[in-house]
């Protein structure tokens, strides 16, 4: 059976996810004004978004469509992405960087396919 | 204001506010609406390309309201990994919140907390950082101006985010897949990624855990992904530890 015709376990992602996104991102109006966490957990959680999008994002840039590693040129999910990761940088500004992102796909995509 | 004044009985869900400020909330957020819509419409478009139920897929928008959260876990689900995966996964994207959000809790503190409550789901990173650059240095710390000025600019951001949302997920389906609509997922999480690279501890750890997830990929249960994720946070805290001057010292995305 396919994860997404399982009702029991996608409830439960939704109210995993809901209750994990609410106790982080709500913590600043549900816990008590003196609660500290401990010095060295905040450091680690510092780092641990980036680090958890980019275990996302990381595969499906680096990862060609047949399971194997793929820095080439021919990898334009990576293209397109590096210059729209530019774009943001300098920029700052996501619909730019959608728009350029997606146009790079797109040319690369045409003029080789 | 004393929190004796602020509790007024029989207590509604919305703390009061001041409908000026609630209008000046509205207009501060009021241009962001593009982007926020992009993000919900790419978001949408993610999940129901994803292979998530149309029905699922709003009710996974509307109930957590997690965006970036809602995109890192929709692999994971499609792969079917075990929901302590799935969980962990979600609320670690989230953590910046927790981090940025020590110094702000005094806005807010003396409030019942179904108010509290109601203020933390209506939460996001743009309501979130335009209070904290109008009242970041406030001497009075919660009133019916900063609630209000918060609300206005989070209700922009739900009204925005959920519509291009739920667009996005209706359309999902018909949109044309050469377009790199499909890549627009992970440029979301890019444009989140990048501004939360801003030290060289940070970048390291990015790196470490770029690699060490890709390596990783094959791993039973999908594993590999919180292995990933604590080797790059232990290459970032021992990079800031050799390097103390690099410490990160910025109060999380702004």
């Amino acid at each position: 059976m396919s994860p997404f015709d399982d009702a029991t376990y996608l409830v439960l992602v939704i109210l995993g996810i809901t209750a994990g996104t609410f106790l982080t991102r709500g913590s600043f109006f549900v816990l008590p004004a003196e609660f500290e966490l401990p010095q060295i957990v905040e450091r680690a959680l510092r780092y641990a978004p980036a680090c958890a999008l980019t275990a996302i994002v990381a595969p499906s840039l680096l990862v060609g469509d047949a399971g194997r590693i793929d820095i080439g040129w021919e990898n334009f999910r990576l293209i397109a992405s590096i210059a729209a990761g530019m774009v943001f940088v300098r920029r700052r500004n996501m619909v730019v960087m959608m728009l350029v992102g997606m146009a790079v796909f797109t040319a690369l995509r045409l003029s080789v396919g | 204001m004393s929190p004796a004044e602020a509790v007024t009985a029989p207590v509604g869900p919305i703390p009061p506010i001041a409908r000026h400020a609630y209008r000046l909330g509205m207009r501060s957020m009021a241009p962001l609406s593009p982007a926020i819509g992009v993000w919900g419409l790419v978001t949408g478009v993610a999940m129901v390309n994803g292979g998530l139920p149309v029905g699922w897929a709003i009710g996974l928008s509307l109930v957590a309201f997690a965006g970036s959260a809602q995109l890192a876990a929709l692999p994971l689900i499609a792969a079917g990994a075990p929901l302590p995966i799935v969980w962990i996964t979600a609320a670690l994207v989230n953590v910046r919140f927790v981090i940025s959000s020590a110094a702000s809790r005094a806005y807010f503190a003396e409030l019942p907390l179904r108010q509290r409550i109601f203020c933390a789901y209506l939460n996001g990173d743009l309501g979130f950082a335009l209070f904290a650059q109008r009242y970041g240095n406030a001497r009075e710390r919660g009133n019916p101006e900063q609630w209000g000025y918060f609300l206005g600019g989070a209700v922009v951001n739900w009204v925005a985010w959920q519509t291009s949302s739920i667009v996005g997920i209706l359309l999902g389906g018909a949109a044309p897949s050469d377009w790199g609509l499909e890549l627009g997922a992970s440029l979301a999480l890019l444009a989140v990624i990048i501004p939360l690279a801003t030290s060289f501890p940070a970048l390291a750890g990015i790196a470490a855990t770029a690699i060490a997830s890709v390596v990783l990929r094959t791993l039973p249960l999908r594993l590999g992904l919180p292995v990933a994720v604590v080797i790059g946070v232990g290459v970032a805290l021992g990079v800031e530890s050799l390097r103390p001057g690099a410490v990160d010292t910025s109060e999380g995305p702004t």
